[in-house]
């Protein structure tokens, strides 16, 4: 347990806050032209797969992976459970949670979220899962913020979030990395004491909310000033912001909204129309009768 | 509207005359004109006016010369540009001006006509106004007093009687083709047409329609030019509804359309000239020196154009004919002809006429045919479906016609061919349910895919040269993927190729190109360290076998490239669908029972062997039937191993049936005069055009062991797509009735025997008299097919009954017997009660024999389970050999015994095994997934013995099914780990049984890896001949070219990009002969090893044998790579995000 009671309170007074996530396109502008754009945002349910469980968790053997039959296709296995996992996070359309995979590894994600209200209002976090190499059948992956945020569950040392609490055991098929992105937006939102990792924000949530309220505020200040910094890790597809920029900005989020994703290389000739003729919620071919021809 | 554009070459401001007008030396002063225009008139009008008319040839020339030269004064004259108050209005010029005071026009046509027309001076007047119309400078037709003289000309041209002289037809319709063109460009002429006083136009309302339509369907210049105006009426006509609602009621326009069409279709050809053994589809270059089926095509793209541009009135009008004039009246019959040859055409007609249509209500009245229309009560779709189970031509060129079906990307017509069948959600465990929406998050059914790639393909090199080979690969991958523009969902390529750049721990390159050249490359696949290491001693043949190796083994890469982009491209396309599938939407339970299996279609009793197998339960079909069936289901058989495989009589041949010895010999003659060029072949020796054999099979086979019986019987399927086959379709059928004649007369015994024969499976069995009777009928894949899936159909009860009366007979007949099996055997005798019945006795139905087996090959199973212990309990299909071996002569010796029971036995066991009637008994409430998917699977597990081609084209539509995103689809056939109920086959199951037969092959044939390597380089050489012009390669219809350009020469594009070109084909196959001749020619002799030690074979035996062990070999290569590709697709569908429905429906 790092105890560290001397977290900086001189926090940084700008508050340059970006305005919106919109901001985050600047990252993903180098590295690729486009993304889809995430769903509206609204704030969901806490996750139930993501209940914590606070059994200590065995420290796994790093097994091989058990997909070894066919060693030559093993690479494609990870890469693949690794983009699946990433389809699901977008499918899962978390809101204010933004991830993409580094350059160099796909082990490692970069992401950032953004905290709407409650206690953290306001604060916009970096962090980066690390995914074992041995995924899916390693531990749960790791999540470090960049900037140790004052939170009883985030080491202030490290940064690390206490991830683990909330998956004893990793287990394929039942967890997933949104569940763990999910569970770092919840921890924002409901504050959990139990067995901190910084206890001094555990004891002082507890006895004396108004001074942990204040040490969080101080604390998104800094995170906040430290936004447009240069990425911890260098890497081309790290998430870095830049004060806003209409020449930039404006043309990538005119282009985010405007996206419209279609197949890598569809072109006009393909009729891939899709036809159908059937009517929702028959099952009967050419039930759907808007040009009757036939007699 | 490329059509229109084409129609209307001239635009109103692009018309050359009058653009060039201006500068035209011929423009002179228009007062002049008009002088000289006046005097011409004056001098017409002195003979004009004389009141008798003369029939003077003077007089008619005179005429004649002044009105060329008026008229020509008139079209040169350009409209008079007046310029009032500052805007400038363009007036009549002064000399149609003149004409339409003095209504010049119709005094001349008047004079005409009141002298009496001869064709002479009609055709002159004809042209003359076709002169006009086509070149004036200045709109003439709003002009009455030119439109109504043009109507009273063309009025005379239709006789009600004579028609148009024919003389006349290409001047009056190229005048109708230029009065079309100015209407086009002045809406208003048309409305002035129709409104046209009758007396102008005779008897219709719409002269220069009615005058249009005869020649709709007219070859050549003339019928196009016809064509060309038409649709430019009915561009016209689009937003005028009372000419839509004219040409609809009162016109013949659409039955003349489509009846035409009808006829156009009579006369195609009914027979297709076979070009390659290659060829399963019409391509334009196919069709294009075909004089009547461009004819048709013309018409038909002419409906298309009409369907497009034409009022919803005329549209709906013109489908609806098309449907109940030519569809249903024409199509359904033709595709119902008995005829072998008829069928193929007609089926290759109908992909062609699919291909084709663009035009969406077109598609749906086309596909509303095929998935509604019953014809004798069968709809069109389950006929179609019938023929993927034939074993000729027939077969591929339904599956191509299917593959069209599937390109659609129709959600009806997937509803109809699978997805019914899967809603109920029956064929899964109620507890999986939950699972068909799972993806396959970790590869697992990729790894399970990939794991059923045989031991024996797995070329290896050595172990050392393992991690060279990763490196060396992965610099590949980062080199060719690289230079694409990174997918928008997912995370950048270079990232992850770095990532496994630094997993290997090697080759430290990152972002850059590619560390390696592609001679330092080898194959990715080491699956077996050492188990057949390349040759070291000869450094050039390793850096060719490498080079080569790798076209071949690294394609993962692309496969799962083109996974991602057939995926996305079909779940593009489904995006508008109306329900997900996913089990849930549409809910199960409301889901209504799909249909049961097809009824007494004579197309299925034509083609029953492939049905059978999951027709497993009992019948009380009564006697009659059940004779009937066999002797369809004989007639079948034989009438399709006939057209396969050309030596097939001469098996039959060699035993006693005389009746059909001088046939064979007649036909083997006809095929040789067939073939005086051959097509190359594949492999030069073994020659799909080689004469019939005319020897026995040996009679003992070299090795015992070496499973005969899994092999053997491959080559009644082997020639699938050889030259000349279908010739002889009708014939066969005669044969087939001749067989059943031999049979009632001469006896069982006979007939029996050539069966057996024809079988190879007399290599154990050397009396004559013991037969196999199941065997005899079907080939020995067909029954077990039959048999691997039974045990799960049939009700336990009886299944138990006649398992252990069989086994009571057993024993003494085993007389190699693998160890464990014969203890099984005992202990399952030891269970069984005392009873000791002869197997056809034991139930009426007589299916012991097959029971019989199906018990072997579950002792076989669970021995096989408990050696290896790896697979899954469902792969109860898989066949060992020796057990195989045994099994079979069980089976023969069983049948002797059970042929002194009576000659009803044989029959009735026969239906056991595959009668039609069956299809008839299938219990509703079983779990069926549809006569396609279960046809599939059955040419599926047949891969061994199926050509090159139609496992090509096979493997095609199971992958193009694959990329289907609905849940209930993707996990009915990539979900590896779904259980579903005994009674449903799985994909997987179907793949493990033809590896272990793919392995049983490859472990009797000592030198298969050889082969193996030979094929491979011949299929990669010809892959690459074909890609060097690929650029020139026409895209089919609906097709995307891209699919063509990337992928490597594996799979179905291979096929693909062949019949884009036959020649380009023969080309290319010629080519790589070249390359790999020797290839050929040691398949070849492995071959004679292999099979010659009989001292009685014969040449052509062997040629036989070679074909037989060409076709496994190329299954062998073809089997990896749809286990890749299939891999490829269940990595990839996990990774796909969905398309959110369009709201509009777009472009």
């Amino acid at each position: 347990m790092n105890l560290n009671p001397f977290w900086s309170m001189s926090a940084n007074t700008s508050r340059k806050r970006p305005d919106n996530e919109e901001q985050s396109g600047h990252g993903e502008q180098r590295a690729s032209p486009a993304r889809l754009p995430f769903g509206k945002k609204q704030l969901p349910a806490i996750p139930k797969n993501a209940t914590p469980i606070t059994k200590p968790s065995s420290t796994g053997t790093p097994a091989q992976s058990a997909n070894g039959t066919h060693a030559s296709y093993g690479p494609f296995y990870l890469e693949y459970s690794l983009l699946a996992e990433f389809t699901l996070v977008i499918k899962q359309k978390l809101p204010g949670i933004y991830v993409q995979p580094s350059y160099k590894s796909a082990l490692m994600w970069f992401g950032v979220i953004f905290i709407r209200h409650g206690l953290y209002q306001d604060g916009v976090f970096k962090f980066t899962v690390y995914i074992p190499d041995n995924y899916p059948d390693g531990e749960c992956p790791k999540l470090v913020f960049d900037i140790p945020v004052f939170h009883p569950l985030v080491d202030p040392v490290s940064g690390e979030l206490d991830v683990r609490r909330a998956f004893t055991k990793w287990r394929r098929n039942h967890n997933h990395i949104w569940q763990v992105l999910m569970y770092a937006r919840t921890i924002f939102y409901k504050i959990n004491t139990t067995e901190p990792l910084n206890p001094e924000a555990a004891v002082l949530y507890e006895k004396d909310v108004q001074l942990f309220k204040s040490k969080v505020v101080d604390s998104v200040k800094l995170c906040n000033s430290h936004l447009f910094d240069q990425p911890k890790i260098d890497d081309p597809y790290a998430i870095s912001f830049s004060p806003w920029n209409p020449a930039v900005h404006e043309e990538a989020k005119e282009r985010m909204f405007t996206y419209k994703r279609r197949p890598e290389d569809h072109h006009k000739g393909t009729q891939v129309s899709g036809l159908s003729w059937v009517k929702p919620g028959s099952t009967q071919p050419f039930s759907k009768e808007d040009s009757p021809p036939q007699s | 509207m490329s059509w229109l554009s084409r129609l209307n070459p001239r635009g109103p401001g692009t018309r050359p005359g009058r653009s060039a007008a201006p500068s035209s030396p011929c423009t002179a002063d228009p007062e002049t004109c008009l002088m000289v225009f006046q005097n011409h008139w004056r001098q017409v009008s002195w003979v004009l006016e004389q009141h008798e008319p003369s029939s003077s040839s003077d007089d008619l020339t005179a005429v004649r010369n002044h009105t060329d030269q008026m008229l020509c004064l008139l079209a040169e004259e350009r409209p008079a540009e007046v310029s009032e108050g500052g805007a400038t209005v363009t007036q009549m010029g002064p000399i149609l001006e003149l004409v339409v005071t003095e209504n010049i026009l119709e005094c001349l046509v008047q004079w005409h006509i009141r002298r009496g027309l001869d064709p002479d001076s009609q055709g002159a007047l004809l042209k003359l106004f076709e002169m006009l119309i086509g070149q004036s400078q200045q709109p003439l037709l709003q002009h009455t007093a030119i439109l109504h003289p043009l109507l009273r000309l063309l009025g005379a041209c239709a006789d009600p009687e004579l028609g148009c002289p024919s003389a006349l037809e290409n001047s009056l319709v190229l005048l109708l083709n230029q009065v079309c063109v100015s209407m086009a460009r002045q809406p208003v002429v048309l409305e002035m047409l129709f409104r046209a006083a009758p007396a102008q136009q005779g008897s219709t309302n719409l002269l220069i329609f009615s005058l249009l339509v005869p020649f709709i369907h007219r070859d050549g210049a003339i019928g196009q030019q016809a064509r060309d105006a038409l649709l430019l009426v009915m561009a016209a006509s689009a937003s005028h509804e009372a000419v839509a609602r004219y040409i609809a009621e009162n016109s013949y326009f659409c039955p003349v359309l489509a009846t035409g069409l009808s006829a156009l279709y009579s006369s195609l050809p009914r027979k297709i000239e076979v070009r390659g053994d290659d060829w399963h589809a019409l391509r334009r270059e196919d069709w294009i020196g075909v004089s009547s089926l461009v004819l048709f095509m013309n018409s038909l793209e002419f409906c298309n154009a009409v369907v497009q541009v034409a009022h919803p009135l005329v549209r709906s009008q013109l489908l609806d004919y098309l449907h109940n004039g030519f569809l249903i009246p024409v199509m359904g019959p033709a595709l119902h002809k008995s005829s072998v040859d008829e069928m193929i055409a007609s089926t290759a007609y109908l992909d062609l006429f699919l291909r084709s249509v663009t035009e969406t209500s077109l598609l749906k009245t086309f596909l509303r045919f095929i998935l509604l229309h019953r014809h004798d009560n069968d709809t069109i779709l389950d006929t179609l479906l019938t023929r993927i189970s034939s074993n000729s031509r027939l077969c591929m060129v339904s599956l191509s016609l299917f593959r069209t079906l599937l390109s659609l990307n129709c959600e009806d017509v997937m509803l109809q061919l699978v997805l019914r069948y899967l809603m109920p959600c029956t064929h899964v465990m109620l507890s999986q349910r939950r699972a068909i929406r799972e993806t396959d998050l970790y590869g697992k059914s990729a790894d399970k895919f990939l794991s059923l790639i045989p031991e024996c393909c797995r070329l290896s090199t050595g172990p050392s040269a393992e991690r060279d080979d990763d490196t060396a690969f992965w610099g590949k991958v980062l080199n060719s993927t690289s230079t694409e523009s990174p997918a928008p969902h997912r995370p950048s390529t270079p990232s992850r190729l770095s990532f496994f750049i630094r997993q290997q721990s090697s080759g430290g390159s990152s972002g850059g190109g590619g560390p390696s050249t592609p001679t330092s490359m080898e194959p990715l696949q080491s699956g077996a360290p050492g188990s057949h290491p390349l040759s070291p001693d000869s450094p050039l043949s390793q850096h060719q076998t490498h080079i080569e190796f790798l076209d071949w083994d690294c394609g993962y890469l692309e496969y799962l490239r083109d996974a991602r982009r057939g995926i996305e491209l079909c779940s593009w396309a489904c995006r508008d669908w109306s329900a997900p599938y996913d089990g849930e939407n549409p809910s199960p339970n409301m889901a209504p029972p799909p249909p049961p299996p097809p009824t007494s279609n004579p197309s299925i009793t034509m083609f029953p062997e492939h049905f059978s197998f999951q027709q497993g339960a009992g019948t009380n079909t009564p006697p009659g039937q059940q004779r009937a069936a066999i002797v369809a289901a004989a007639r079948s058989e034989w009438s399709s191993s006939e057209r396969d495989s050309g030596e097939w009589d001469v098996t039959i041949g060699k035993n006693n049936c005389i009746s059909l010895t001088p046939r064979s010999k007649k036909r083997s003659l006809q095929r040789e005069e067939l073939l005086p060029k051959p097509v190359p072949p594949l492999v030069p020796s073994s020659s799909s055009s080689a004469p019939p054999l005319s020897a026995s099979h040996p009679t003992s086979s070299p090795s015992p062991h070496i499973p005969t019986s899994a092999i053997t019987v491959s080559y009644q399927a082997m020639y699938n797509g050889t030259v000349g086959q279908g010739d002889s379709c009708l014939d066969n059928r005669d044969r087939g009735l001749e067989v059943k004649k031999v049979k009632r007369d001469l006896g069982e015994q006979q007939y029996l025997d050539e069966n057996a024969n024809q079988n190879g499976s007399l290599v154990s069995c050397p009396s004559q008299s013991c037969t196999a009777l199941p065997h005899s009928i079907f080939s020995n894949s067909d029954i077990s097919d039959a048999k691997s899936v039974r045990p799960k159909q049939i009700p336990p009860q009886s299944s138990i009954t006649l398992q252990t009366s069989d086994t009571h007979n057993a024993p003494s007949d085993l007389p190699e017997t693998n160890q464990s099996v014969e203890s099984l055997i005992e202990e399952l005798l030891e269970q069984a009660p005392g009873d000791s019945q002869l197997p056809g006795d034991s139930n009426g139905q007589g299916i012991s024999i097959e029971a019989f087996t199906q018990e072997l090959r579950e002792l076989e199973d669970r021995v096989n389970e408990r050696v290896r212990a790896v697979c899954q309990q469902e792969e109860t299909i898989r066949e060992s050999l020796s057990a195989e071996r045994q099994e079979e002569e069980q089976t023969l010796s069983l049948v002797s015994e059970a042929k002194l029971t009576g000659d009803t036995k044989g029959d009735s066991s026969a239906v056991g095994v595959c009668s039609p009637a069956r299809l008839l008994s299938q219990p509703a409430s079983q779990p069926y997934t549809g006569p396609f998917m279960v046809v599939l699977f059955a040419k599926l597990e047949n891969m061994l013995q199926n050509s090159l081609y139609v496992n090509i084209q096979l493997t095609g539509i199971v992958a193009q099914l694959a990329c289907y995103p609905q849940p209930l689809l993707r996990s009915f056939l990539l979900n590896t780990n779904m259980v579903f109920q005994p009674s449903v086959k799985s994909l997987i199951q179907v793949l493990g049984s033809v590896k272990n037969r793919i392995e049983a092959f490859a472990a009797s044939h000592e030198d298969f890896p050889a082969m193996l390597k030979k094929a491979q380089q011949y299929l990669v050489a010809r892959g690459k001949v074909d890609w060097t012009d690929l650029p020139a390669a026409m895209p089919t219809l609906r097709r995307s070219d891209s699919l063509v350009k990337s992928r490597k020469p594996s799979l179905g594009d291979l096929i693909l990009r062949h019949t884009n070109s036959p020649t380009r084909a023969r080309h290319a196959a010629q080519l790589a002969l070249a390359h790999v001749r020797d290839g050929g020619q040691s398949l070849h002799s492995a071959l004679f090893r292999g099979s010659g030690g009989g001292g009685g074979a014969s040449g052509l035996e062997k040629q036989a044998e070679a074909l037989r062990v060409k076709n496994a070999v190329y299954c062998a290569v073809i089997f990896c790579e749809f286990l890749k590709e299939l891999a490829a697709l269940a990595q990839e569908h996990a990774v796909t995000l969905p398309f959110p429905h369009s709201q509009v429906p777009e472009e």
